[in-house]
């Protein structure tokens, strides 16, 4: 269900997110990797072989929610998973309605973001 | 005529006798011509021979005596001799007129003998001159004067004495002095003075009395005595003087009573004022350790008024904890005068506690000596107030921290789930690594020394909070306002950038640190980031930029600016901005610019707004960077000559 081409990308400005996430994604058997913004990520090139996105919600600059528009711009459709440490309850069903495949409040559990990694890849 | 005497039978016998004697003597017939007539009757009044045998009335010089023949018929009739006066140009006799009885008994003439008694007819008149002279001189005099014989009987008075007793002359002879009027003259207790001095040992010594006279009432009057002696009179006598003193008496009176009255009056005055500010006035002579103290100061330090005052008595009452420095204060006075001002505090019987302020200043009263006089206030009710006013001040800004508290809640609680996401994750990974075979114990290491600090992460957090949201009282500490102002970032961060807010900050290298209590002022910027993050929450057509800097200010002060591109307010509406329970959000309070107002100026500085040339406005707050400090216990604070005052530098927020 994973090759060694599909990647799954963190972009968060939080470091020991982009620290320990791509570790934990390794060890779960995903190509992992972290870009600290938005525009790092767009500029980065990675976004075709992009299984799925794990996207902070709150970023200086531009945000995941912003991120998420200009990748529907582009007609990148890749699976997101958002992340966010601000446990709002309004911004779930929000982020799901805008296309999102999961909305994670951190800290999540290993077990949720398996579960939201398989219904990303499922999804793709 | 018979004589009685052998050998002078005749009548001209008898007149070479009466020659002998210097008083004219002329013998007058019983149809009042002239018998005969002694040679100093020839000298003296001029007769001559040829006088004998005429009538009297045809005698010139007998004319001076117009009703001779009829004082003559009546010694004739009557047998007994009587007086006339007779003047002779500017000499003056009493003439005898006497029977003159032949040997049948039959009386037959008379008998004129002229005595000259010009001499003391002249001492006479003087006299009377003198004593009338005299008399109108007393009667002029307004003081009565009376004469008294040794028993105190009445001998005269002048004019005014009968006057002023309402007595007359003939009613008062004779009687006693202390009988006079309505008798209330008593003089019992003048007697003995009296007779010291008649007896020549004392001189009178004058003696105030009281009399009530008819029509006048109760007069005062000094009474006086001499002793009088006239020449030739063995018996003595007293001349008694009064001096009306009533109007002087009544006069010093009133002005005892008006004084008295203006003493009494200002002693209430003052009375009522130390009671109402509750300070007492006392009074210390050094050298004899005589202490005076107002009622009031009784009154503080719960002793009976009529308890004399003395140092161990006092320090009865004072704290334990002050007696140290009381009796520094007074040892102080005692070697080098001077003045005090210093705060104690008493503990009395019923183990309540009084703050005193007690001022003295040091000079030297009339008698040279060194005296300390002055206050001692009863400050207890203001320093009750006083910690009342700070609890409740701290309460408030405890209130208004917790609420900014709600508004922070979702930031908090990002900044939290931050590194526990981190922590879970690098677990997670960490339990992956040792489960493989074989274990990735150098990936596993990794991942513990990110929980590690992840851990440490939250854990810095949660002191922040407890830190600016868990005490009430206020610390005064040096405060790093640069530090400060970071932490305030650090918590708020994330809700600035969930406000879209643009951060920048432009904190001075050299800032020297502020003294006062850290989380107060943190809560000051707190609310100020968070008001000018609200203030630019409707702003989109322009960023939402926030500049905070820190920079010293004029006249040692540090300065703290938190500009923002927000609504900004309107100029007039500038001081109400400050006023508790004025907002212009939905869900302020309205309490956050008022507390922090408060904060700022409890720290002697100031907060301030004012709007931008551009969009939006500028809040800042300066104070001083060297503000003195008071010790915690500020109970105790002393304040002698030549060192200053310590002032609370908070004011107990």
């Amino acid at each position: 269900m994973t090759s060694r081409r599909s990647l799954v990308a963190v972009v968060d400005d939080d470091e020991s997110v982009r620290e320990s996430l791509p570790d934990l994604l390794r060890e779960l058997g995903f190509a992992a990797r972290a870009f600290s913004s938005a525009e790092e990520y767009l500029a980065s090139g990675d976004i075709g072989r992009t299984k799925c996105l794990i996207l902070d919600v709150a970023m200086p600059g531009m945000s995941g929610p912003d991120l998420q528009q200009e990748l529907a711009r582009r007609r990148q459709a890749i699976p997101i998973v958002f992340i966010t440490a601000h446990q709002d309850d309004t911004v779930r069903p929000r982020l799901l309605a805008q296309g999102a495949v999961e909305c994670l409040f951190k800290p999540f559990s290993e077990t949720a973001l398996l579960a939201a990694l398989d219904t990303a890849l499922r999804a793709a | 005529m018979t004589t009685g005497f052998e050998g002078i039978t005749t009548a001209s016998d008898l007149i070479d006798i009466l020659d002998t004697i210097e008083v004219p003597v002329v013998v007058v017939r019983r149809d009042f011509l002239v018998a005969c007539f002694n040679k100093p009757a020839a000298d003296v009044l001029g007769l001559s021979g040829s006088d004998v045998g005429r009538p009297c009335r045809s005698i010139s010089v007998l004319a001076g005596l117009p009703r001779l023949e009829q004082q003559c018929r009546q010694v004739i009739a009557d047998g007994v001799e009587c007086r006339a006066d007779f003047r002779d140009g500017d000499r003056w006799f009493v003439v005898r007129i006497s029977p003159c009885t032949t040997g049948d008994r039959q009386i037959s003439g008379t008998v004129l003998s002229f005595t000259n008694v010009t001499a003391f007819r002249a001492s006479t008149d003087q006299a009377i001159y003198e004593r009338e002279f005299t008399k109108s001189i007393l009667n002029t005099v307004a003081d009565p004067l009376v004469v008294v014989s040794p028993d105190l009987r009445i001998q005269s008075g002048n004019r005014a004495f009968y006057t002023t007793f309402g007595v007359s002359r003939d009613e008062t002879q004779g009687v006693p002095l202390d009988k006079v009027g309505n008798g209330a003259l008593a003089l019992r207790t003048l007697r003995a003075q009296f007779e010291e001095m008649l007896a020549g040992r004392h001189a009178f010594q004058p003696v105030e009395v009281e009399h009530v006279f008819p029509g006048k009432g109760q007069r005062t009057l000094i009474l006086d005595a001499r002793s009088l002696s006239l020449p030739g009179h063995s018996e003595r006598r007293v001349l008694v003087t009064f001096h009306d003193i009533t109007a002087r008496k009544q006069a010093e009176a009133a002005k005892d009573l008006r004084s008295e009255a203006e003493l009494r009056r200002s002693e209430a005055f003052l009375a009522e004022a130390q009671r109402l500010s509750q300070t007492g006035s006392f009074s210390w002579r050094v050298a004899t350790d005589e202490i005076t103290w107002s009622e009031e100061a009784y009154r503080i330090y719960g002793i009976y008024p009529t308890v004399p005052v003395t140092f161990e008595l006092i320090r009865t009452r004072v704290h334990p904890d002050n007696l140290l420095m009381f009796q520094e204060v007074i040892d102080r006075v005692r070697r080098e005068g001077g003045d005090f001002d210093y705060e104690s505090r008493l503990l009395m019987p019923d183990h309540s506690i009084k703050y005193l302020h007690v001022v003295a200043h040091g000079g030297r009263n009339e008698d040279g000596e060194l005296e300390l006089v002055g206050s001692v206030q009863d400050v207890t009710e203001r320093r009750f107030a006083e910690e009342a006013l700070a609890k409740a001040r701290s309460e408030l800004a405890h209130v208004a921290r917790v609420t900014t508290l709600g508004a922070l809640t979702a930031s908090i609680a990002h900044e939290v789930n931050q590194p526990l996401s981190g922590i879970i994750t690098n677990a997670s990974t960490c339990l992956r690594m040792l489960d493989a075979d074989p274990p990735n114990v150098d990936g596993a290491r990794e991942t513990v020394r990110r929980t590690l600090r992840d851990g440490n992460r939250a854990s810095d957090v949660i002191t922040r909070l407890r830190a600016l949201f868990g005490k009430q009282s206020a610390t005064t500490e040096p405060v790093d306002l640069n530090d400060a102002t970071r932490e305030v970032i650090a918590l708020s961060l994330s809700d600035l950038q969930r406000s879209r807010v643009i951060l920048r900050t432009d904190l001075a290298d050299d800032l020297p640190p502020v003294t006062g209590d850290r989380v107060q002022l943190q809560q000051v910027i707190l609310n100020l980031l968070l008001n000018a993050s609200d203030a630019m929450g409707d702003v989109d057509d322009r960023p939402r930029q926030l500049v905070i800097r820190t920079e010293r200010d004029e006249g040692d002060r540090v300065r703290l600016t938190v500009q923002d591109a927000g609504i900004g307010f309107d100029p007039q509406t500038v001081q109400r901005l400050f006023d508790a329970f004025y907002t212009t959000k939905s869900g302020g309070m309205g309490i956050g610019l008022s507390v922090s107002r408060s904060i700022i100026e409890s720290h002697q500085g100031r907060l301030w707004a004012t709007p931008n040339d551009g969009p939006g406005a500028t809040f800042s707050f300066s104070i001083p960077c060297a503000a003195e400090v008071a010790p915690p216990d500020a109970a105790v604070a002393v304040r002698l000559p030549g060192g200053t005052h310590i002032e609370h530098a908070m004011g107990g927020l």
